[in-house]
């Protein structure tokens, strides 16, 4: 079926478009334009903006922190209102059904959980399958697990680290690596309650610096497309723009992603010790180009923070809004759940959103700065739509700074910044850059042959109303939303990646898990009839 | 033989599928229950309830619950058995007939072993309240403190003030023998406590869990909980991932209403407000805890479940057994799949809710 959206502006910056045009797809792919062939089905687009399907890089929406937030937190998802029919359980408040018809509706089409533990794959492939419409995929938190780090400690060839890790993310069947907080969750383990860079982890002798420094270079690698994707140390704390500036100078040359870095824009001038250091960071991003950052932006709402870094979510223990939580000493890893909330009358939190959107704006390239409110921890992904028009309106933000306390104001950049985003810069960060961040050949634009995966918006100076109820959304070629609300339930792919590696590592690590647990590693492993028979994967090639 | 039967007479079990869809079907407010499953099962349990408007439960809540109800209201520390094996220098062992509640305890920690990571010394254990003759573990130095379970919470509470400096009003010799117990945890590496719910009432496990959270303010400190039985923990978490909330939840107003005391099983159908009920009970045939006889209902249970021979019966296999299954592993505390360790032809809990669904007459919405 040939299906055609006339007369739409279409913003596609993955292939240079920006102007009115027809978009053309059949059998779930855009095609050229087809002369002389009728249209089986015809959209009118006109006064609409067309866009490739969004694609969030970073977003927990799966697995066991997920889960356990949904249980802490009964009190905040209460659902209010009956399903569509045909549409199982999408009214239900934060769960897996419902989330996917909340990105769908915004057009959404493509999201990335951002941290899931090895040894936890298979419970967040069993969410991802009850997430409806939208494609999805993790990556594997590395960089607290005993195998890498007695490797490190042994100085084995860089060849059989980057073995480790392909394996590991085969047998966990991700789309990439995290490292969080690199050594953090071993030494707090060891009672370390604070955790820098050039910190040492007790009984192996590595650095944070060491740890993330190697795995780094152990996923070029394994050839996979996403770099490493790191937390680093001293997410929170006044002053760590020092360690994010160290970061990216121990970043080797080599691609590395930096998540949520808003929360390590401080300085610590100001009475209270704290304050924005968002213009030195932009200017180091900017001037490290193989430096990729999300921002993490943060909202003023009820939020809960679900992070693998157990050590810093134990200190926060005090400060849950309300006082109650989990910290979990996890294999080779850890999780921390925690209720928060975001204040407009709170000067750190104010300090915060200000800091998110000077990065925004100051980092000139959108194809490296990328639009994240690491949701849940920053702000729930349903605010992405004002987080878009606090974007694209100096006059909005300046309504927004007129509420928070006055001395912020000084403590920020954010009153002077005049730049508003565009539509083709705002494509260009949540779409075409987003598919060049993770390999995604077939995603995030529309020439011929991309999936068509389609966002359509009915064009109007309520831009966050715009965002919000996408006019349509197809997903695969099929339509799924209509002015907002979705019409067809369908449940889309998981994208991994399959690196070739030396499977002498598998021996290894089989008779590791015999020695070490007495449990066969195969019960950690993610295999076909652990999953629902629906459930499909599609494999995103490694660099040749 | 067939594997279903009617009022106690066997009929085929395609027949039982229609007449538990019938039953069903015309129910105002059904109630799926026991839900002693496997994932998948549990999946299509809660997906039924939904598409028919009841509710939900499970039939261990009460000892899930009792986990969650901390979980919900102040902190919890938690680890895998992994690590408590690998790491922990200290045991805190609570309530008694542990081993009942997971066999394999004592294998999976092996205790008498010196952990591999962390302070790799001899490992020493506390438990309080065992049952008679139960702390004995080979290789391993167990001190006790013999408490019956009602008075567990005061033991508790006052190792946990004596922990953190306070007074107790107890005499000189038991305070100190408290403040050796106290001096031991402060002065482990890695503690685990160990606890089942399903031996614990709400306040005991608040009251440990406030003892763990005290000990990390010096030295680390963390729990290992038992999971309730028949799939429990696993089904809690695809309750949780599915519907945001635990078992306990309800329907009938088209989304999900969690709530412990109107959506308890027993008080649903010893109500009357339930006015028919699937009862699930795959891993070893626990037959429903309420009273009414009359209520209309549906059983799939394992092989060798006593059927009381009322409504309709499907034997169903047992997860991890007859048929490869995915549920909670105390092992490892993950999901993890379990192969069939007796392939059979019976049909999974998801296959009979499956067959069920397929069954409905149109006027159940999909
Ligand atoms: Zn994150």
């Amino acid at each position: 079926m040939l299906t055609c959206l006339r007369g739409g502006h279409v913003v596609d910056p993955a292939n240079g478009v920006d102007g009115v045009r027809d978009v053309y797809f059949e059998d779930g792919r855009v095609v050229a334009a087809t002369a002389g062939r009728k249209p089986d089905a015809e959209y009118n687009a006109a006064g609409h903006i067309v866009m490739a399907g969004a694609i969030d890089i970073h977003s927990h929406i799966a697995g066991g922190g997920v889960n356990t937030a949904r249980l802490l937190l009964p009190e905040t998802h209460r659902g209010h209102r009956p399903r569509p029919s045909g549409a199982p359980l999408s009214t239900a408040g934060w769960s897996t059904f419902e989330t996917g018809r909340l990105y769908a509706q915004m057009g959404y089409t493509t999201v990335i959980e951002p941290a899931i533990s090895a040894h936890h794959a298979l419970h967040a492939h069993l969410e991802l399958a009850d997430i409806p419409i939208i494609d999805k995929g993790f990556l594997t938190v590395l960089g607290n697990d005993d195998f890498l780090l007695q490797a490190l400690r042994r100085r084995e060839s860089p060849a059989a680290v980057a073995d480790y890790v392909a394996a590991t993310l085969e047998a966990t069947r991700a789309l990439g690596v995290k490292c969080v907080n690199a050594g953090g969750a071993e030494a707090f383990k060891e009672n370390v309650r604070s955790f820098a860079l050039d910190d040492v982890v007790p009984q192996y002798g590595l650095s944070s610096r060491q740890i993330f420094q190697t795995l780094q270079q152990a996923v070029v690698a394994t050839k996979i497309r996403h770099p490493l994707h790191l937390h680093m140390n001293n997410l929170g704390l006044p002053g760590n723009v020092e360690t994010a500036l160290a970061t990216i100078d121990a970043s080797q040359g080599l691609p590395l992603h930096l998540a949520h870095v808003q929360f390590y824009s401080y300085g610590k001038e100001g009475k209270n010790g704290f304050s924005s250091a968002a213009a030195q960071f932009a200017e180091k991003i900017a001037a490290n180009k193989n430096v990729t950052v999300d921002v993490g932006q943060v909202m003023f709402a009820d939020i809960v923070t679900i992070s693998s870094d157990v050590l810093r979510q134990y200190n926060s223990l005090g400060a849950a809004r309300p006082k109650k939580g989990v910290i979990f000493d996890g294999d080779h890893n850890g999780a921390g759940v925690l209720p928060y909330s975001y204040r407009v009358s709170d000067f750190f939190n104010a300090v915060q959103w200000a800091a998110g959107l000077e990065l925004f704006l100051l980092i000139d390239d959108p194809t490296r700065v990328f639009f994240t409110t690491d949701h849940p921890n920053g702000a729930p992904f349903t605010t992405y739509p004002e987080v878009f028009a606090l974007l694209m309106s100096a006059d909005m933000r300046a309504q927004w700074l007129s509420r928070l306390p006055a001395e912020v104001l000084e403590l920020t950049n954010l009153p002077s910044i005049k730049r508003e985003y565009t539509f083709y810069e705002i494509a260009t960060m949540t779409r075409a850059a987003p598919a060049h961040l993770y390999g995604f050949e077939d995603r995030g634009q529309l020439g011929p042959g991309a999936v068509a995966d389609v966002a359509v918006y009915k064009l109007q100076s309520n831009r966050a109303g715009m965002f919000r109820n996408a006019a349509y959304v197809f997903k695969d070629g099929e339509l799924v939303v209509r002015d907002g609300v979705v019409e067809r339930y369908s449940f889309g792919k998981t994208l991994r990646v399959r690196p070739e590696y030396d499977r002498a590592i598998d021996q290894r690590l089989d008779a590791y898990y015999d020695d070490l647990y007495g449990l066969p590693r195969s019960l950690f492993e993610v295999s076909d009839a652990a999953l629902p028979r629906s459930y499909a994967f599609a494999e995103v090639a490694c660099r040749s | 033989m067939t594997d279903a039967s009617l009022d106690g007479r066997s009929i085929p079990r395609e027949d039982a599928y229609a007449h538990a869809a019938r039953i069903l079907g015309a129910a105002h407010f059904p109630l799926v229950a026991g839900l002693g499953a496997d994932v998948a099962g549990a999946r299509a349990a809660i997906l039924l309830a939904e598409r028919l408007r009841g509710a939900f439960d499970h039939l261990a809540s009460r000892d899930a619950l009792a986990d969650l109800d901390v979980l919900r209201s102040s902190s919890m520390f938690v680890t895998t058995p992994n690590e408590a094996r690998l790491r922990s220098d200290f045991i805190l062992l609570v309530g008694a007939g542990l081993s009942s509640y997971w066999p394999a305890m004592f294998d999976r920690l092996a205790l008498h072993e010196p952990p591999r990571f962390g302070a790799q010394s001899r490992r020493r254990a506390l438990w309080i309240g065992p049952k008679r003759g139960e702390a004995h573990i080979d290789g391993v130095d167990i001190d006790t403190i013999a408490a019956a379970s009602h008075e567990l919470p005061g033991v508790l509470a006052a190792l946990r003030a004596r922990v953190g400096g306070r007074p107790v009003a107890l005499g000189d010799a038991a305070t100190k023998k408290l403040d050796a117990h106290a001096s031991a945890m402060k002065a482990a590496q890695f503690g685990v406590a160990v606890w089942a719910a399903e031996n614990l009432d709400a306040l005991t496990i608040e009251m440990l869990c406030g003892l763990v959270a005290d000990l990390n303010a010096a030295t680390r400190f963390t729990g290992v909980p038992i999971g309730a039985r028949s799939g429990a923990t696993g089904v809690v978490q695809a309750s949780g991932w599915m519907t945001g909330f635990p078992p306990r939840t309800g329907f009938g107003r088209g989304y999900p209403e969690h709530d412990t005391w109107r959506f308890d099983a027993r008080r649903l159908v010893d109500s009357n407000e339930a006015d028919a009920a699937l009862w699930i009970s795959a891993y070893d045939g626990e037959p429903p805890p309420w009273r009414r006889a009359d209520l209309p209902l549906v059983t799939l249970a394992a092989a060798g479940a006593k059927a009381d021979g009322r409504g309709v019966f499907i034997t169903v296999g047992c997860p991890g057994r007859d048929h490869d299954a995915v549920d909670f592993a105390q092992e490892t505390s993950s999901l993890v799949l379990r192969k069939a360790s007796a392939p059979s032809k019976l049909p999974s809990v998801a296959d009979a809710i499956g067959a069920i669904g397929a069954r409905f007459s149109e006027d159940v919405p999909c």
